[in-house]
């Protein structure tokens, strides 16, 4: 008569088990938080109006802001740019040049390893009293009259209806003429695969909604980007007051997409 | 065989016929798909270039799955820093929704090197409304510590002024204005 009364004692168990672990477990579940959406974690849009929305490839207005009174040569976006590319050393997509002006109002550039390590000590090499002194981000201009894809003769490089410089690394041939004709020096001759390289302003993360690398990662603002067909939006609010926005070399023709704000006339 | 009066004129013809369709299978097989569907390049390498990897998500997206440094990170003066710039790119931590590689934490010099990246004074073009600078190591003598202190022994990292206030609470220091 044993038996059934252990069965049932092994029961009473297992469920009393089961019981105390479940009560415990959604215990634990009200007190403790647990982390939200750990599987797939949400990235907010950060560009209004892209996702969810066929891409018109004809209706599409983009524009880059780089305030250079903001610019405080961390270098961070040099970081996060070589690492959303995995860039490979000594080539640059984008980088940060820093001009030193004397009292004689002669101009001292330089960009050592691009901005790529910050500026973590003052110029040495130079013996001037320096007067004045700003960081200057460099990237693709995004040209509506691109120089460079005038040039390609495979049709490698091209301007897309919306407005972007692309390169097709299929069809590049890397005879480096766009290099050559790029007068902002955006381009470069990818070591390894032998085909031209340049910034696309990040288009892959623009088309998911996302913006550029280097302005997702700048702390201080500098670098502005966004859609000119949205009337809300930080560019366009720029570009339609009064603010002291210019293109570098106007004189070439090439309508930059890419305005700086407080740019100083020694900058080139 | 005797040739017409007009063989000439068929042989030009038939060479032209035949030059016209070798050029056009050479042109069917040799000009890529989607050439010239936007102008005189390849339409696919647009979508080849947009569906590229994303490697920095937002700070949203680490700080989701991170709570805690979350309600530090975005309460401090430094809420407008990326975490990937310090830390490394999302893609390098988590792929497919799992965590897949550690992200490294930077210690003691390595801080004060990141730190002085923004924070060095002597770089000047660092406007007083933008950042904060300071110069080393005449801030450690001025604060009274030793000068081989690295800056996380005072400023907490992803809100610097967080420990330094809530000191000035307890020992009642007023702002300096």
């Amino acid at each position: 008569m044993g038996e059934p009364e252990a069965k049932l004692d092994k029961e009473r168990r297992a469920f009393i088990k089961k019981v105390l672990n479940g009560t415990i477990a959604g215990s634990l579940l009200l007190v403790i938080p647990m982390p939200m959406g750990a599987a797939t974690p949400e990235v907010p849009e950060q560009i209004p109006g892209i996702r969810g929305k066929k891409w018109d490839m004809f209706d599409q207005r983009f524009a880059f802001i780089v305030d250079i009174t903001r610019c405080i040569g961390c270098g961070s976006c040099c970081v996060a740019d070589r690492r959303e590319f995995n860039v490979p050393d000594g080539y640059y997509r984008t980088w940060v040049e820093r001009y030193l002006k004397d009292f004689d109002d002669e101009v001292y550039v330089d960009s050592p390893h691009g901005g790529f390590d910050g500026y973590q000590s003052p110029r040495t090499d130079i013996e001037v009293e320096v007067r004045d002194t700003f960081f200057v981000p460099k990237l693709c201009n995004m040209c509506k009259e691109p120089p460079c894809v005038q040039v390609c003769p495979v049709g490698a490089t091209f301007k897309t209806p919306d407005g972007f410089v692309l390169v097709d690394r299929e069809r590049c041939v890397g005879c480096a003429y766009c290099i050559q004709a790029c007068p902002y020096s955006a381009r470069y001759l990818d070591p390894v695969t032998r085909t031209a390289e340049k910034c696309t302003w990040c288009y892959h993360r623009v088309r998911k909604g996302l913006l550029p690398a280097c302005v997702t990662v700048c702390p201080t603002g500098a670098r502005k980007f966004g859609d000119l067909n949205d009337k809300n939006s930080e560019v366009y609010k720029l570009l339609h007051e009064h603010e002291v926005l210019t293109v570098l070399k106007k004189d070439m023709g090439t309508y930059p997409a890419l305005y700086y704000k407080g740019l100083r006339r020694e900058v080139v | 065989m005797k040739s017409s009066y007009n063989s000439h004129i068929k042989r030009i013809v038939l060479g032209l016929l035949i030059f016209a369709v070798v050029g056009f299978v050479a042109k069917m097989v040799l000009t890529p798909k989607s050439f010239g569907k936007y102008g005189p390049y390849r339409a696919d390498a647009i979508d080849e270039e947009a569906n590229q990897e994303i490697r920095h998500m937002t700070n949203a997206s680490c700080l989701s799955c991170h709570p805690y440094e979350a309600n530090i990170h975005l309460t401090g003066l430094h809420k407008t820093i990326s975490c990937e710039f310090c830390h490394g790119p999302y893609a390098d931590h988590v792929k497919a929704g799992k965590v897949y590689g550690k992200l490294p934490v930077k210690k003691k010099e390595e801080i004060k090197v990141l730190c002085l990246r923004c924070h060095n004074k002597a770089i000047q073009a660092r406007p007083g409304e933008v950042i904060k600078t300071v110069i080393m190591p005449e801030h450690l003598e001025e604060q009274k510590v030793k000068v081989s202190h690295t800056c996380d022994q005072c400023h907490h990292v992803h809100a610097p002024l967080k420990y330094i206030n809530r000191a000035k609470k307890i020992v009642g220091i007023k702002e300096k204005s």
